[in-house]
């Protein structure tokens, strides 16, 4: 028993030490060998893509003598959330977890600030995107890192060969692989009379409109393009307002030409309609075109990933951000920092990317033009507008810019498409501004 | 014994003939609609079987979806080397199995007191624990969630995120029932019995080992596998108490880890669920009469 | 039922030999310290956070401060939770009147077949019942998947286009209200086959002497025989059905527009993945007047046959 307490104290001791060291010099590597880190990191969804992420770990392991116990933990049925609404609830948890898009900010209080992990990291890789900066920085403060694992830009896939047949258009000459895109043409009111099209040949296209983050993000992105907000940055509600109702008017019209089931669709039903075959456009990271070419190649051939149509607010696409955190009961921090740092370079950003084929994308400007995305294929090319080298539209969240508290709430009980939903199925606009309004006042409670 | 009476009715009755015509087509119509009905209940875990047994291209192809053209074992194999899934299954076996005794102890020892015995508020215990099944988990799980963290600051015991807190949790949905089950038993057990037994200097805990045990063995049997049936389905506590996929139980580990939000494998989702329905299933065919006698114990006791 | 076990042998024994008499005094101590690892058990797990559901339901969503009926209040203001009453009981009372029905249909054909039959047909019939719910709603959540729906192909051979089984609204309550009763009515069925068995066979045959048609049989003399089954199944059923959460949370999670959300998974939703605990403990505490009620019949029918016995 007293040995077992001199023991603590000496370890107790050790790690101050170690976190007065850290405050001096940010990077000192090596003085946690006593340490042992446990990870929670993203399940991603792409077959093999945690292995480059589990190889990363064990060089920085391996070189640090740390030992580290890795999770992956699947967002399906919100099981990362619930995580980390445990791990919160219980003060014990991941030395490193991985807190999707609204985490941090809900989190904000419990979570160790990471600026001397972020600002170094900008300096190296350039600047992160403004949707990045909005959910992850708060009051000055970096409350986690941007990560590339399972960030993403839910852009439009396409079929090449249905969208020439059905209305004409060439998606490829629109978005050329390896050059800037030439889609001043492609906004709303071309995508509108394309989804028509493809709807009589029998091919419609294929838009979520239930409550997970695919339908939500897209809604959210076109929300934009009409310049709608429902809650604006200083909290006021604002839905009952014309850029509101030109949105519901619109996505009114484009329902009528989406398959009649698209309200309950989840995050894998758009995979599903575009892989079967029976859809001839869906909003998606490339995991479609990846299931696709495992399960169907003769269809991923024909699939393109290419940019949002332009509104007349501007062109928005829906980013959709991972970041690493730190709980600041976390018994190991300098270590949780050093492992982030590690995993966030330059070189190790590009092993994820490569492993989940494209998938994942860094936040940092430089590191948006790897080789892999012009190289993917069949079709080869198919991947290279994914990443959005050209700066060709803005990369949004849906609820930008309300306060987070709120903005959280309006993703995670999709009122945009629930607003959608109502209207589209012949309620009046004003019940449905109504309703909304009642559901954003329950939301500013605390 | 009820049937046997309709079936003896029934051929020794004189054959009137439209007496007999009416039964054959009272017998046709039952088998008719017996067998729509076989396809209804059975239709889902045949379907399980059907898509377990094919490639995920077959799947993605679209074709007929009831019939397996290229049969493949693949799923299976798959699945069974999978550590993760290795792990699920020796998570649920060992939560059940510890479940089943530490209910069966509890419940039997306690129903015999409740039943037997008398003590100062037995009798309003007895009706406690009745009522106590009648509060559903969807009740539970928020304060439980509440109570975890408490612990783990005063007691510095995490129970959140470990597979055998699910011991400890279960007991609270099969205890209720499974001591129903067995004070039912119990009291239908001559009294004499265990007056005689008494008598000859025997201790209480002589009379239930001795004499009640054996006696009441099929209601013991029938409600150790109800325990394991509910402890094996249970989904709402794991899935709210654990997140690790070294801790989760069966069926939250093939909901949440088979299932990935974007990529989908349903020859494996059908897989892990026939595989995860099966341990029941196997008890099932094997003991089913024990089974039912566990279902139908309070309507035929109570 | 069990409080009558509990006094009679007391009674009989009472005036036996004094030796016996030592015994029973000393008898409700061990009986006591037998009962007692039920009693912390449910004291600990069950009745002690009930308690602090509804303590925790009176607090403020960052749990610094009381607020009353505060949460509540706020709760009534929601439509989505009327929504969520709604639904909870009309999912509870179709799905438990389907399985009633159902169960009792199937259990009458199963007695009218031959003995020898019997007990294959209600072996194959009580499958749905013993598999782990939450994977045969897998198993329904494919047989109704969108873009490959096996239901739809079998459909669309009688020329019926492609139903939104979890898609739209209505529909979805359809699916979810279906898998519950496909669940639910092998228990039904087994109960009343073991009531119809109980059913004294002089009696059916009096009654065709009398010229009773088949309807007259079991209007007259099966259903009066099963009353009390039938009323304890259905609440016991209704009960299980209400406070469901796997088949809802598998199927539609709440979806589309949360039209099948129960109190089960809507507090989930609410105080869990929403992070408002105090929040998702009031939604949970509204299952309680219900339950109370089904709880009082039940009660007064063990009471009540308990002193017929």
């Amino acid at each position: 028993m007293g040995s077992n307490k001199v023991n603590r104290r000496r370890f107790v001791a050790g790690t101050a030490a170690a976190s007065a060291a850290f405050v001096a010099a940010p990077f000192v590597r090596g003085a946690y060998a006593a340490g042992k880190l446990s990870v929670g990191f993203w399940d991603h969804w792409v077959p093999g893509a945690n292995k480059a992420t589990e190889a990363l770990v064990k060089e920085w392991a391996d070189k640090e003598k740390v030992e580290v116990s890795m999770d992956f933990i699947t967002s399906q049925g919100n099981k990362l959330l619930l995580t980390t609404a445990a791990e919160s609830t219980a003060k014990s948890g991941h030395d490193v977890l991985a807190f999707s898009t609204w985490l941090p900010s809900r989190y904000a209080d419990q979570l160790v600030p990471m600026n001397d992990v972020v600002e170094p990291l900008i300096k190296a890789n350039g600047p992160v995107n403004g949707t990045v900066e909005y959910l992850g920085k708060v009051g000055g403060k970096w409350l986690a890192v941007p990560a590339t694992s399972g960030s993403q830009i839910k852009g439009p896939c396409s079929r090449i060969d249905l969208l020439k047949k059905h209305a004409g258009i060439d998606i490829q000459a629109m978005y050329p692989a390896g050059a800037p895109p030439k889609a001043d043409g492609w906004n709303l009111d071309t995508f509108l009379k394309a989804a028509e099209a493809c709807q009589k040949g029998g091919n419609p296209f294929g838009l979520g409109l239930g409550a997970t983050s695919d339908s939500v993000d897209t809604a959210g992105a076109l929300f934009h393009a009409f310049g709608a907000q429902l809650v604006n940055e200083k909290g006021d509600i604002t839905v009952k307002s014309d850029p509101v109702r030109q949105a519901l008017d619109y996505y009114k019209k484009l329902m009528a030409f989406l398959p009649p089931d698209v309200p309950s669709w989840d995050d894998a039903s758009n995979n599903k309609f575009l892989v079967s075959g029976q859809g001839s456009l869906i909003m998606n990271p490339p995991s479609a075109w990846a299931v696709a070419k495992r399960d169907a190649p003769q269809i991923a051939e024909q699939l393109w990933t290419h940019g949002f149509p332009a509104g007349p607010k501007g062109r928005y696409a829906p980013f959709l951000p991972f970041f690493w955190g730190t709980w600041n009961f976390s018994k190991n921090q300098s270590a949780a920092k050093s492992l982030v740092t590690h995993l966030s370079q330059a070189s190790s950003a590009e092993k994820m990317v490569i492993a989940s084929g494209g998938y994942d994308l860094p936040a940092f400007a430089n590191l948006t033009t790897f080789k892999v995305w012009a190289e993917e294929g069949p079709p080869k090319g198919t991947l290279y507008h994914y990443p959005n080298p050209h700066n060709h539209q803005t990369l949004s969240i849906a609820a930008a810019p309300a306060p987070h508290k709120i903005a959280e709430q309006i993703y995670t009980q999709a009122i945009q498409t629930q607003m959608v939903v109502r209207f589209a199925k012949g309620e009046a606009m004003d019940k449905t501004l109504d309703w909304a309004a009642k559901e954003l006042e329950g939301f500013s409670r605390n | 014994m009820a049937n046997t009476a309709v079936a003896t009715g029934a051929s020794t009755r004189p054959n009137y003939g439209s007496m007999s015509r009416d039964r054959t087509w009272a017998l046709r119509w039952s088998y008719f609609f017996l067998v729509l009905f076989a396809i209804f209940f059975l239709m889902p875990p045949i379907y399980m079987l059907i898509t377990s047994l094919k490639t995920s291209a077959e799947i993605s192809a679209a074709k007929n979806p009831w019939w397996i053209s290229n049969p493949t074992l693949q799923n299976y194999i798959e699945l069974l080397t999978q550590n993760q899934f290795l792990v699920f299954f020796r998570n649920s076996a060992i939560v059940s199995i510890c479940v089943v005794i530490i209910t069966m102890l509890i419940s039997v020892i306690a129903a015999f007191a409740l039943a037997r015995m008398k003590f100062w508020g037995s009798a309003t215990l007895a009706t406690g624990v009745f009522l106590t099944y009648l509060i559903p988990e969807t009740l539970l799980f928020i304060p439980l969630f509440k109570m975890f963290a408490w612990v783990n600051e005063v007691f510095g015991v995490q129970l959140m995120n470990h597979w055998w807190t699910m011991i400890i949790l279960y007991p609270t949905l099969t205890v209720p029932f499974a001591t129903w089950i067995m004070i039912g038993y119990f009291a239908s057990i001559p009294k004499e019995l265990d007056e005689a037994a008494l008598i000859d200097g025997a201790t209480w805990m002589q009379t239930l080992t001795k004499i009640f045990i054996p006696v009441a063995l099929p209601g013991i049997i029938a409600a150790t596998i109800f325990t394991f049936t509910v402890s094996w389905a249970q989904f709402l506590y794991p899935l709210a108490f654990t997140t690790s996929t070294s801790e989760l139980v069966l069926p939250v580990g093939i909901v949440t880890t088979l299932i990935k939000g974007d990529v989908f494998n349903w020859g494996q989702i059908m897989t892990g669920a026939l595989l995860g329905a099966a341990p029941p299933l196997i008890i099932y065919a094997f003991l089913m009469d024990y089974y039912i006698a566990g279902l139908t114990a309070g309507a035929t006791k109570g | 039922m069990a409080d009558i076990a509990a006094r009679n042998p007391a009674v009989v024994t009472g005036d036996r030999r004094s030796s016996l008499h030592k015994l029973m005094q000393r008898k409700s101590t061990i009986a006591f310290l037998m009962a007692l690892p039920l009693i912390l058990l449910l004291a600990i797990l069950v009745a002690y956070p009930a308690g602090f559901a509804v303590y925790l339901a009176t607090l403020n969503k960052g749990m610094t401060r009381f607020v009353g009926f505060g949460n509540f209040e706020f709760l009534f203001g929601r439509d989505t939770f009327w929504l969520v009453v709604y639904q909870s009981c009309l999912f509870a009372i179709t799905a438990v009147i389907f399985k009633a029905i159902i169960g009792f249909v199937v259990a009458h054909f199963v007695h009218n077949i031959p003995s020898k039959g019997q007990r294959k047909w209600r072996g194959m019939l009580l499958v749905p019942w013993v598999i782990p719910p939450a994977m045969s709603t897998l198993a329904w959540l494919w047989l109704f998947d969108p873009s490959y729906s096996a239901l739809n192909w079998i459909l669309a051979h009688f020329g019926i286009g492609n139903v939104p089984w979890t898609g739209e609204a209505g529909w979805a309550r359809f699916s979810v209200i279906l898998v519950n009763v496909w669940i639910g009515s092998p228990f039904f069925m087994i109960m009343y086959l073991a009531a119809l068995k109980s059913v004294p066979e002089q009696l059916y045959e009096a009654a065709s002497i009398d010229g009773a048609t088949w309807w007259q049989r079991i209007w007259y003399v099966t259903l009066p025989m099963m009353r009390n089954i039938i009323a304890i199944t259905a609440l016991f059923s209704l009960i299980v059905t209400f406070a469901n959460f796997d088949i809802v949370r598998v199927l539609t999670a709440g979806g589309p527009l949360n039209s099948t959300h129960i109190f089960g998974t809507w507090a989930f939703r609410v105080g869990i993945e929403g992070g408002d605990i105090p929040l998702g403990a009031a939604v949970s505490l509204f299952m309680v007047p219900i339950l109370a009620v089904a709880a009082t019949f039940i009660l007064r029918d063990i009471t009540k046959r308990g002193s017929e016995v």
